[in-house]
């Protein structure tokens, strides 16, 4: 087995005379969970849309496990698309079996799966139930189901948790955790921060269409630059431009990034001796995958981000 | 393989569940039932109507009889103009020659070989009229001679039932088979249209399901496009067979138990329908062309649609045109050769529905079937690559209508 699942290299397309993606390498390894992260447009989906060849780049090559992508390897792939739904007006149990049989399994293992599977997330009372007639929670429940009944060994997963509510974004979590301790690999593209911080191995950031950014996440936040110090305050902040600059101030939080020949201690010293401010928290850290997001697309607009 | 069967079982199974192929399904044979009850009840009313016409056929029609019973009075046929011929040869040499509409043969063993009528092919509304002409002039003489009783056997059984009658009938010297020759292939046009209709529906919701609940991409990775399809195009035409069972088994039902029972219109029997192989060969080449060629049409049209709604409103036009060339029916009888027809024989969407209506009229030449069947199968193999195509790329633009410039791009 390739220690690479998915390995990307100069890939580009274009729609018309609109370039998507341009000259963009890159790996999944085995195992880890690998973050595809990117504003809204900065060509995602369209990224792995090509790699399951629903899309023909323009150029270079993707493979998945050495090969590219085909129908008969669907027994190793559970996808979870952005643009996701089941026949509504199946019976919920059929339309489990179905895709599971679609993606290898025997009719009855796939029954037996799909059985089990509605157990654990309190759902066996809807076997016979069509899909229509569930909430919009539990029909999530399905879609997560169909995605993994069949225990797939790369799981790609497009903006999982948009729409999930807390209830099926925790479960989505644990199923995550699960297939990869069962040594699956699971690609995630998102744009939500918090959930690559605690679950990614290893991220890449595309921006119009290029790797803006590529690495472990330490490496990413260390190639992005300067810590910061955050501060929760009672009080007036005031104003140094000697010592720092204040980068993001709200009531009672603020950020700051102090200059280079200044030390914490010296700012710290300064903050504490005045008398107008109430200092409960001084805290220097390395910017959050957050930061960085927002401070790479910042000039593409909060539509798009 | 085994994936195509999986296509097909599931879309098979879901679709017997609705309770909406049900509905469709039995239309048709409701409808049937209707009409026959009507016409039964309407039965003695048509009865009277060709018992009226068969009374007046000697004055309006130059007959003439060779009877081997000896059991029609001579002197009566002469009274009523009707010409005796002195052999079989030269009654049949008369209609060929125009000379006579009709001839009427009563062999010795009326009872059991039946009359035997040769006659101008006139159409549905005379067919009928002959037989009850030539079965009326047996038994009115029988009934006159009921005094030879013991002399002729036969004369119980005829009083008793009305011996069978079969028809042959010529035009322009030429023999056709009238109307009992149309029924065997204008049952393959009234099965495609009937189906056409129940299956549209279907054929239109095939792909855009998938696109408005948006599964279409997990299918895709899951399955090749082209597996799909054709499971979904294989599935159709299975429920097509489903929906014509349902319509061919209470006429199988019938024609078993009930077939002394029944006549068809213009006094047919159903023993006597002639199933020649070359027509009913055509019918079966162009029923499941013409069926094959439309689902995969209809199927990949709909896939650039977003919804079935929107593709209903578009596809309707192209859907209507397999009906187009019913009108051109009298130019198919009376002159087939005319630029329209030749048009609508080889122009895709309207050469199954034409073909079969003139295999049915006795008009559609080897050479002209074997053409429109040509263009049947390469605009069906067409069809059916579009639509892999359309679905393949046309299935993740969700909510949006693709060109098929785009298609292509």
């Amino acid at each position: 087995m390739p220690n690479s699942v998915v390995s990307v290299e100069s890939f580009a397309i274009s729609f018309g005379h609109k370039q998507v993606v341009k000259d963009l390498s890159f790996n999944v390894n085995h195992g880890e969970v690998f973050g595809l992260l990117g504003a809204n447009g900065a060509g995602k989906t369209t990224t792995i849309r090509t790699l399951l060849a629903l899309l023909e780049p323009t150029s270079g090559k993707l493979l998945v496990n050495g090969q590219r992508y085909s129908p008969i390897l669907s027994n190793t792939l559970g996808y979870l698309p952005e643009e996701r739904g089941l026949y509504r007006n199946e019976v919920v149990l059929d339309t489990m079996i179905y895709f599971a049989v679609l993606h290898g399994l025997s009719k009855d293992e796939a029954r037996s799966r799909a059985l089990t599977y509605l157990k654990r997330v309190g759902l066996a009372d809807k076997a016979n139930e069509r899909l229509v007639k569930l909430s919009g929670g539990q029909q999530q429940k399905i879609q997560l189901g169909v995605t993994i009944l069949h225990e797939p060994s790369l799981m790609i997963l497009d903006e999982p948790t948009e729409a999930l509510d807390p209830v099926n974004r925790a479960l989505l979590m644990d199923i995550i955790n699960e297939q990869r301790s069962k040594g699956a690999t699971v690609m995630l593209v998102t744009h939500r921060m918090e959930e690559v911080e605690q679950l990614c191995d290893r991220i890449l950031l595309l921006k119009d269409g290029v790797a803006a950014e590529y690495g472990t996440i330490d490496e990413v936040k260390d190639s992005f630059g300067s810590q910061v110090i955050s501060l929760n305050f009672s009080g007036k902040l005031p104003a140094h431009n000697k010592l720092y600059k204040v980068t993001k101030q709200l009531p009672h939080y603020a950020e700051i990034e102090w200059h280079k020949d200044v030390s914490t201690d010296e700012v710290l010293r300064f903050l504490a001796a005045d008398k107008d401010l109430h200092l409960t928290t001084f805290e220097v850290r390395r910017p959050t995958l957050n930061d960085i997001f927002l401070d790479l697309y910042k000039d593409q607009g909060a539509d798009n981000v | 393989m085994s994936k195509l069967r999986d296509v097909i079982g599931f879309e098979v199974r879901r679709n017997l569940k609705k309770k909406s192929f049900w509905v469709t399904s039995f239309l048709p044979p409701i409808i049937v039932i209707v009409i026959i009850t009507i016409s039964v009840a309407s039965g003695n009313n048509a009865n009277k109507t060709n018992q009226q016409q068969a009374s007046t056929f000697t004055q309006t029609h130059k007959l003439a009889v060779l009877d081997e019973t000896g059991l029609i009075n001579k002197q009566e046929l002469t009274k009523q103009h009707i010409i005796i011929e002195p052999t079989e040869k030269t009654g049949i040499a008369a209609v060929k020659s125009d000379k006579i509409s009709a001839f009427f043969y009563y062999p010795k063993n009326v009872v059991n070989a039946g009359i035997e009528i040769y006659a101008q092919d006139q159409g549905i509304s005379f067919s009928s009229s002959y037989s009850t002409a030539a079965t009326q002039l047996l038994k009115q003489n029988v009934i006159t001679r009921v005094s030879l009783l013991a002399k002729n056997s036969q004369i119980v059984q005829l009083i008793q039932n009305d011996p069978t009658v079969t028809t042959t009938a010529y035009k322009n010297g030429k023999q056709t088979n009238g109307l009992a020759g149309i029924i065997a292939p204008g049952a393959f046009m009234l099965a495609f249209l009937v189906l056409l209709v129940l299956m549209a529906n279907i054929m239109i919701t095939a792909t855009t399901e998938e696109k408005e609940n948006r599964a279409a991409e997990i299918l895709l990775t899951a399955i090749k496009s082209r597996t799909l399809i054709l499971g979904k195009i294989l599935s159709i035409l299975s429920l097509g067979l489903v929906q014509l069972l349902v319509i061919i088994v209470p006429l199988l039902i019938a024609y078993v138990f009930f077939k002394s029972h029944i006549t068809l219109p213009g006094g047919v029997s159903l023993s006597h329908i002639p199933l020649d192989p070359k027509v009913i060969c055509f019918g079966v080449l162009f029923f499941v062309g013409g069926l094959l060629m439309f689902t995969g049409f209809l199927v990949g049209l709909s896939a650039l649609f977003p919804s079935a709604q929107e593709a209903g409103r578009y596809l309707g036009p192209a859907f209507i045109s397999a009906f187009i060339p019913i009108y051109t029916l009298s130019y198919i009888i009376s002159s087939p050769h005319t630029l329209i027809v030749n048009v609508f024989t080889y122009f895709p969407l309207t050469a199954p529905t034409m073909a079969l209506l003139q295999n049915a009229a006795g008009t559609l030449s080897t050479t002209q079937a074997l053409i429109s069947l040509a263009v049947v199968a390469v605009s069906a193999t067409i069809a059916m690559t579009f639509a892999m195509r359309a679905f393949r790329y046309g299935a993740m633009e969700y909510g949006r209508r693709i060109s098929i410039k785009e298609l292509f791009q």
